[in-house]
């Protein structure tokens, strides 16, 4: 008798395992940081107490947490709505990043004069045009040519990091700011392109990304348009035999998802950054969205609590050095808690069972179950 | 016939058993294969000749019975251990690496190559062996430049390489043309004639009569005779294939009569290998009946459903549906002019497995009300016409939330028909509906399929089942090789006419 | 005297373009298999910062570059179980890879009571042959001039692509990048396959890391190689998926940033182009070669494994 153990396709996982599995990628992620951390010599106990108090002890803190959350829950629906296509678009950073130099060049060109009521929706809206337009680069390859998107928005995005370095570093472009000359930033946007703050430096952004999210929502579950796109993302054949167009679904997908990064940049632009600064900008953001997008297992609505969780993760970073733990902890634990969420799927869709024999009746069984 | 049998068994399978999913493939099946034969594997699709073969090449385990190698019980694990006792298939979907050459492709995997590839000599050797068998290919082509009937050289040779004593053919002649068969015949003499076996799979009787030494006729899953091939008459071997008499089920027969709903001419459909599939079919359905095309999967009937609902572009001829030319028009027109279908393959085209069954059973309509206002979906309706249908049709097992991959075959069968009746179709076009269903289910299906051709709907029914056809249509036609080979109404037909036109012979039938 | 300008940046061009070649035969090697991995720069960098830890340590050379190769394969030995073994989605599992490395090097280099940040490698690669042949106007240079890495590059490459086109072990990697289900019916282990070559890939990776940190930048800072893994799998595409074109890529995208810098120097109006354009150079280019080359049928004549970052499922029953 053979004992052996084989792997099965579960049906219908429950929502209690839909809600532990990320819950448990994060305590995974959080003993392997932990195991580096005792390594070193730190206590991960007291490194966590720290992080925790950094982002939420305090108001401070809290406003801070909520600001480096903003841009995550946009970048976090464009990953999500675009991975549930089945569109590979982690792009997300060149996205933002020229979602930024839309909004603060608009912002720009619109100059001091503008009322904020106009100044304000413009900017925003053109970093939502920018970041579609830096999607439509591979969006439209992909839809015409089958190009793969994979690889093309992976370069876009160190194409976009470059380029915004070469507008602020390597050239006397509109968006650097010609008062500095000895160490070149970003040119302040005029304040009346500035969202209000209403909570230490916290501004309304937050509540407009939470909006914007939730627009996503709707517009993927409860329109014609986002009913038929879901039929694409789950079976392209289906959809063909439906009579859905679908290459104008998967273009208008990726275009939205680029959308939602760009409007990500325009938010942070108009909101704490103020500027095209390459230091305030350039941060993985758009990366980060794809760890808010798995750990959400691509749920738009769950996108938001866990921005909010890596919001927070990010803004302990400074506090760590404080105690003589390098900020470098955040990227870390956030690289293994991705890396946990996606080996979790794995259990989300299949299960372990230990078998004596290997028989059809068996296989017969388990598939009825 | 040449008969160089030197009658030692190679091969005995004996009372095999292999379920897949609880469905007997294979139920009891003996087989014995001689040292030096062409032995033909004959049976309809889904008679269990595939599993046998599979069985043999190491592929499956058998649930119960015994293999045994020149009498020693053997146990093959994987294809590996078949191939170390000689045994190779040749599968109908090749399993050749497309981007390698073909002297690659024998080398790969092979267990006796060294470290080292010798492309010269693996050049020279392939050549040779081409030569020696009527297997001719150029061993430095890569294979996607190949044609099919070469690919198929390319998996013999690969065989003979590894200088396989057991050779298994699965249907090697759907692909080829009549030319390319001919020499594969002379080939396969060749390996028996050197003391090799082959079994060779196919549902064309004059191929199994032409080339083989003997024929084990499969159906249902069990063997039902096997013959010397010299004494059978392709009637018989008819009779055996299809098996039971047909029996004509009491039924009320269609009413009167309306127009022509569907009318098709001269249509022509390429596959997706770019060969003409469909080949000029012209057929005329009327309101209020059902025409059945009775054949051998693979023959264009998938390509034919495609190309009348306009999944596939017509090379020529044309479609017309209630007078309308709908020739040119998008899958999106055809279905709101009218166009019901419901494919073969349940979850991988007609239905939208991850979601639920109420959206499934939207998925069409999904772009009127009560489904939608607007742009904007309408919940309610969603919930309220799902419950309907749900309840109206009988489909069980529906959970909220639940993707409906996770029902039972019958019930995603039941779901998939209410969608396409509730569409309220002028011609429903139905891919072997009953396929895979229990009696229940099956009978639940037959009865809406018939209610629905007493409403007046126009009703195509593609299938391979004969049961099938005989209980729902009222006229048959027969599809071989893209072209309708042959009509009548149902109550002329019989097992042995049917069979001889689904297997090519057009001289049995009075056309 | 600017033909001995030109040698030098011919020279240094040859030595950026060393790490590029360890990473992009490896990637090469890895979706070879069939398997893709964006983790190059996670597992670049973790090689970087436990080579540097190595040598650091004992002072030896040949154990930062075992080190790091250990430390490549390690970390890709994850992304092959997650992806092989748990066949969850590599594109996401190899971002997580990257994202993990750049955190665990910067920590590494970081923690601690006495960190490695700042502090120069106790060794460094020097070239190879002092006087004789070296000196050798323009040949000397251009050619004996360089560190062992630089030549072990090169045979890394050499052999990659022998043992990929020549071998019975490179037939069996390609087709089961091509068409799994095909080679495992030929007999070939598919998922062993794709293990050893996930692994090799990051040893290479790993290498490839180490040299930044032991040659090019020889004193430990957070990310001391730029966006070299990312550069790497971009190359993979310029390289059309052979080791032998790896090497020339990488050497033209080392020249490239040489030269740029060479002209700044001369005063050439050519210098004017500012690094940070230049430094887009792979990336435009890998998206122009991904558009103009491997859309739809074309793809076949590249190179592309066919079988890229899709699961294999075994047929069992």
């Amino acid at each position: 008798m053979t004992r052996r153990f084989t792997v099965e396709p579960r049906g219908l996982a429950s929502n209690q395992l839909k809600l532990f599995v990320p819950i448990a990628s994060v305590l995974a992620a959080l003993v392997v940081s932990g195991v580096f951390l005792l390594v070193t010599g730190e206590n991960p106990l007291a490194v966590y107490a720290k992080m925790v108090d950094a982002s939420f002890g305090s108001p401070r803190g809290v406003a801070e947490t909520l600001i480096s959350s903003t841009p995550l829950i946009l970048v976090g629906v464009a990953a999500a709505i675009a991975f549930k296509m089945q569109v590979w678009n982690i792009g997300g950073e060149g996205q933002f990043l020229i979602g930024a130099v839309f909004a603060a060049g608009a912002a720009i060109w619109l100059g001091d004069g503008m009322p904020a009521a106009i100044a304000l929706p413009v900017v925003i809206l053109a970093g939502g045009i920018g970041g579609a337009f830096w999607a439509s680069v591979s969006a439209v390859p992909l839809v015409y040519l089958g190009t793969n998107e994979i690889i093309t928005t992976l370069m876009l995005n160190f194409i976009a990091i470059n380029f915004v370095n070469f507008l602020i570093f390597g050239s006397n472009s509109p968006w650097r700011d010609p008062a500095v000359s000895t160490f070149p930033s970003g040119r302040p946007i005029p304040g009346t392109a500035r969202l209000p703050e209403f909570f230490q430096r916290l501004d309304v952004g937050v509540f407009v990304a939470v909006g914007l999210a939730f627009i996503a929502w709707y517009l993927m579950g409860k329109t014609r348009w986002g009913f038929a796109v879901r039929i694409v993302g789950d079976s392209p054949n289906t959809a063909l035999y439906a009579g859905i167009s679908v290459p104008q679904k998967i273009l208008g997908v990726f275009l939205l998802s680029g959308a939602y990064a760009g409007f990500a940049g325009g938010l942070f632009v108009s909101g704490p950054v103020g500027a095209l600064d390459p230091r305030s900008l350039i941060l993985g953001i758009g990366f980060t969205g794809i760890i808010v997008a798995a750990l959400a297992r691509l749920n738009i609505i769950a996108v938001i609590p866990v921005a909010l969780l890596m919001g927070a993760l990010n803004n302990s970073g400074p506090a760590l050095q404080s105690i003589g733990v390098p900020t470098a902890t955040v990227t870390m634990l956030q690289g293994a808690i991705l890396l946990f969420a996606v080996a979790g799927e794995f259990f989300i869709s299949n299960r372990i069972r230990r078998l004596e024999t290997v028989s059809a009746t068996t296989i017969a069984e388990a598939e009825a179950a | 016939m040449t008969t160089s049998n030197d009658g030692s068994l190679a091969v005995g399978l004996y009372d095999v058993d292999k379920a897949f999913y609880g469905v007997k493939a294979n139920d009891r099946v003996n087989f014995e294969l001689a040292r030096g034969e062409v032995h033909a594997l004959l049976g309809e699709n889904g008679a269990g000749k595939s599993t046998l073969c599979s069985i043999l090449a190491g592929l499956y385990r058998p649930d119960a019975g015994e293999m045994r190698f020149e009498g020693e019980l053997v146990h093959f694990k994987s294809p590996k251990d078949a191939f170390a006792a000689g045994v190779g298939m040749v599968y109908q979907h090749f399993r050749l690496v497309s981007n390698l050459t073909v002297a690659e492709n024998l080398a790969l995997g092979h267990p006796d190559l060294g470290i080292r590839i010798d492309q010269k000599e693996l050049y020279r050797s392939a050549t040779e062996l081409g030569e020696k068998y009527g297997l001719p290919v150029d061993p430095g082509a890569r294979i996607w430049q190949l044609s099919v009937g070469e690919q198929q050289r390319v998996e013999i040779l690969k065989l003979l390489y590894r200088d396989a004593k057991i050779l298994i053919l699965d249907e090697p002649t759907a692909v080829l043309t009549p030319q390319e068969g001919q020499s594969l015949f002379k080939t396969m003499r060749q390996l028996a004639n050197e003391g090799r076996s082959v079994i060779f799979v196919s549902h064309k009787l004059d191929e199994v009569k032409q080339v083989s030494d003997r024929v084990t006729v499969l159906r249902d899953g069990k063997t039902v005779g096997g013959v010397a091939t010299a004494d059978a008459e392709p009637k018989d071997l008819a009779r055996m294939m299809v098996g039971r008499d047909l029996v004509l089920p009491t039924r009320e027969t269609s009413g009167e009569l309306g127009g022509a709903m569907l009318d098709v001419s001269d249509l022509r459909v390429k596959s997706d290998r770019g060969l003409t599939a469909v080949n000029g079919v012209s057929l005329a359905v009327n309101a209020g009946e059902v025409v059945g095309i009775a054949g051998v999967s693979g023959n264009g009937q998938r390509e034919l459903a495609q190309g009348l609902v306009g999944l596939r572009t017509a090379i020529t001829g044309s479609v017309v549906l209630d007078g309308e030319d709908v020739t040119k028009n998008t899958v999106l027109d055809r279905i709101r002019k009218g166009f019901a279908y419901v494919p073969q393959n349940r979850l991988g085209m007609g239905l939208s497995p991850g979601l639920t069954t109420e959206e499934n059973l939207a998925l069409k309509a999904f772009r009127r009300p009560p489904y939608s206002k607007g742009r904007q979906l309408v919940a309610s309706a969603f919930r309220d016409e799902g419950a309907r249908q749900i309840e109206q049709y009988d489909i069980r097992g529906v959970r909220p939330g639940l993707p409906i991959r996770l029902l039972s075959g019958g019930n995603l069968q039941k779901a998939l028909l209410a969608r396409e009746v509730e569409l309220d179709p002028k011609v429903l076009i139905l891919r072997s509906p009953t396929r895979g269903l229990d009696v229940g289910a099956t009978e639940a299906v037959r009865t809406l399929v018939l209610s629905e051709r007493d409403k007046g709907v126009a009703i195509l029914l593609i299938s391979e089942d004969l049961d099938e056809l005989m209980a729902l249509a009222d006229r048959l036609l027969v599809m071989y090789e893209g072209e309708i080979v042959g009509e009548m109404p149902t109550e002329e037909a019989s097992a042995e006419r049917l069979g001889l036109l689904m297997a090519g012979q057009r001289d049995g039938s009075d056309l | 005297m600017n033909d001995s300008l030109w040698t030098l940046t011919a020279v240094a061009a040859i030595g950026l373009g060393t790490p590029l070649i360890f990473a992009t035969v490896g990637e090469v090697i890895t979706e070879r298999a069939g398997i893709l991995n964006l983790g190059v720069q996670g597992m670049m960098l973790v090689g970087a910062v436990s080579g540097f830890w190595a040598t650091f340590n004992t002072g030896s050379l040949f154990l930062g570059v075992l080190v790091a190769v250990f430390a490549g394969a390690a970390l890709s030995a994850v992304h092959a179980f997650t992806s092989i073994t748990l066949r969850v989605n590599q594109i996401v599992s190899g971002l997580a890879i990257a994202i993990f490395g750049l955190g665990l090097a910067s920590f590494l280099g970081r923690a601690g009571s006495d960190p490695l940040v700042g502090n120069p490698s106790r060794a460094v690669f020097e070239p190879l042959f002092v006087g004789g042949i070296a000196d050798w106007p323009l040949v000397g240079p251009l050619l004996f001039g360089h560190d062992v890495m630089v030549y072990l590059a090169v045979v890394v490459a050499g052999v990659s692509s022998y043992y990929l086109f020549h071998t019975r072990m490179g037939l069996s990697l390609r087709a089961v990048g091509e068409d799994p289900a095909s080679a495992e019916s030929a007999g070939v282990n598919v998922s062993f396959v794709r293990y050893v070559h996930v692994m090799v890939g990051g040893a290479l990776a790993g290498a490839g890391g180490a040299y930044f940190s032991l040659a090019l930048v020889p004193t430990w800072q957070d990310a001391p190689i730029g966006q070299a893994g990312w550069i790497a799998i971009a190359l993979v595409i310029l390289a059309s998926w052979r080791p032998w074109r790896a090497v020339f890529a990488a050497y033209l995208f080392g020249a490239a940033v040489r030269v740029q810098f060479t002209l700044q120097t001369l005063g050439e109006p050519w210098g004017n182009i500012p690094s940070t354009l230049l430094a887009m150079l792979p990336f435009v280019l890998a998206i122009i070669a991904m558009i103009v080359l491997t859309s739809g049928k074309r793809a076949r004549f590249l190179g592309a494994p066919a079988a890229l970052a899709i699961p294999y499922f075994r047929e069992q029953r």
